[in-house]
């Protein structure tokens, strides 16, 4: 279903979207809008282990996890990269697809915007496990998580370029240029020659700190809020 | 040699209330110790403590020479927990939960291969190893959890109502296996409101009513302990002169004598095994033939009605 839905966003909102958009920064908006959406899709599939933790606390399957004989740091590390490995097998295949329409790649470029794409996976991942288990509610996450797509995607790179945010408001500008979503779209799109960088490094380090700044903050809150007995 | 568990002071409060209540206790290598109670008297709140799934509010354990709260990785080290279901959302087969367990406790991938065959096999799950989990018996799905701690080989074991809802004779195969594993050397705690299970699995029973520990002994100690707990019908061929009545109640382990029928008494005593043969020879001597006699036990169920004042049906209710 969510591909046919992807399907349909690129073939039908895309196309259509794109006819109505001619301007200098953005050559070819189809190709844009489609490099956009798979960072959209895959940061929509990563958060998803946030539920998963719910699911985990309800049917008692947290306190199997917790007496593993394993460290709570990899068993953090572990729900975070095996939540983004998820997401990203599940986004594959609609990657796959993006990459067929958008056409030719630089190999180079596009290892480093794929490693990147799995550093962002990671890290929404990790974001996702933080935020749930703070939250302890299944009903509040869902809320938040809905509120929290909409800035996040939204405030960002993933459907028009910077400037045009910098330009309808400062802030929101500000907040676009520090979002990791920006860093994720902006490196798919130079992997993938839509867009050009002054410094590709720069979104890169952003999608390094975002990885390990919700991995970290992820383990301590993980141990905190659940090793505690909180989530009882 | 010292004891391979120590508990100290350990308390949980889950806000107001106290679900384990300065709980101190030890326990040796090598035993079963039975952790008997009703539902909500503290023992699964006790066993994820020990096993670092929960921090104390107060209080400590050391497992092994590890500290509970200072080491929770190293103790961790030491444990495996058999729960009362397999806990596993994301696999779904015995092969791929026992696999899935192999691979975290850090078996190589030749060596998780021959073990997870061996476990299953002797578990006889080897045939149903595909078969989804929900689609097995409760004994089965009990032994795919305790699968998960024949391969980790732990050198204690906390199972947590091992047969709860399963029929006797899973009930059988399952203790046979406890039994086998504290042969092996496996110290086993043993959480259960089954009292006929904590009476013949363990070597020590403690009792726990809202989080305390009420008592803390060896079943038959525990059992001796309760004032004219045995209880001893004598039929006799003939009418029970006063006088033999007046001889029983001198024993010292007698309690009570009561005269049901003329040729039927019933003795309320301790210790039954070693007074019933001088019973016996009292009525020999006596001249006074004995046409039956039925003995009975205090149950572990008396013992917890004797601390508490309650049967562990009525605490179960009030605990819930």
């Amino acid at each position: 279903m969510r591909l046919i839905w992807f399907a349909s966003q690129i073939a039908l909102f895309g196309l259509i979207a794109s006819r109505m958009i001619n301007v200098q920064e953005v050559p070819d908006y189809f190709r844009y809008y489609v490099a956009g959406l798979s960072v959209m899709t895959l940061y929509s599939a990563a958060i998803f282990i946030g539920f998963d933790i719910y699911e985990e606390a309800e049917h008692g399957v947290f306190e199997y996890l917790l007496s593993l004989p394993v460290s709570r740091r990899q068993l953090v590390l572990g729900r975070s990269i095996g939540g983004g490995l998820r997401a990203f097998i599940y986004v594959g295949p609609m990657i796959g697809i993006s990459l067929y329409v958008i056409g030719a790649v630089n190999p180079l470029g596009f290892l480093v915007a794929l490693f990147a794409l799995f550093l962002f996976s990671f890290g929404v991942s990790g974001m996702s496990i933080t935020i749930a288990v703070i939250i302890k509610s299944s009903d509040r996450f869902d809320i938040l998580m809905g509120v929290l797509d909409a800035l996040i995607v939204r405030l960002s790179t993933a459907m028009y370029p910077l400037a045009f945010v910098q330009a309808a408001n400062p802030v929101y500008g500000g907040v676009a240029s520090l979002n990791p979503v920006t860093f994720a779209a902006d490196l798919f799109r130079w992997g993938t020659d839509i867009i050009t960088l002054d410094n590709p490094l720069l979104p890169l380090l952003g999608v390094i700190i975002f990885f390990s700044v919700f991995t970290f903050v992820g383990i301590v809150i993980y141990d905190k809020r659940i090793e505690g007995g909180g989530w009882q | 040699m010292p004891p391979i568990i120590k508990i100290d002071n350990l308390t949980k409060k889950f806000g107001n209330i106290m679900a384990v209540d300065h709980l101190t206790l030890e326990i040796e290598e090598g035993e079963i110790l039975g952790l008997l109670g009703p539902n909500g008297a503290g023992k699964t709140t006790t066993i994820l403590m020990l096993a670092t799934v929960i921090r104390p509010t107060e209080g400590t354990a050391t497992v092994g020479a590890y500290d509970i709260r200072k080491n929770p990785d190293k103790v961790r080290g030491l444990l495996g927990i058999v729960f009362q279901e397999p806990k596993m959302l994301w696999v779904s087969t015995p092969w791929d939960i026992v696999n899935w367990h192999a691979k975290v406790c850090g078996l190589s991938t030749e060596e998780r291969k021959r073990r997870v065959k061996e476990v299953l096999e002797a578990l006889d799950m080897w045939e149903h190893r595909r078969k989804n989990v929900h689609a097995l018996s409760g004994g089965m799905r009990k032994r795919v959890e305790l699968a998960k701690v024949l391969i980790q080989r732990p050198k204690i074991v906390i199972v947590d109502e091992p047969t709860a809802q399963i029929d006797v004779v899973g009930k059988h195969r399952i203790w046979n296996m406890l039994r086998q594993l504290r042969e092996e050397g496996t110290t086993i705690i043993l959480a259960t409101n089954e009292l006929y299970e904590a009476d013949v699995l363990s070597d020590r029973v403690a009792i726990m009513h809202k989080g305390k520990l009420l008592v803390l002994d060896i079943p038959k100690k525990l059992k001796d302990n309760i004032p004219g707990g045995d209880v001893v019908d004598i039929q006799l061929e003939k009418e029970t002169p006063q006088k033999i009545v007046e001889q029983l109640k001198k024993f010292k382990e007698v309690v009570n004598v009561l005269q049901v029928k003329p040729s039927n008494i019933r003795v309320y005593l301790n210790q039954v095994e070693e007074v019933v043969p001088r019973i016996m020879n009292l009525f020999m001597k006596e001249n006074m033939p004995i046409a039956s006699i039925h003995i009975s036990e205090p149950s572990l169920d008396d013992v917890f009605a004797h601390y508490t004042g309650l049967t562990i049906e009525e605490a179960q209710k009030g605990g819930e």
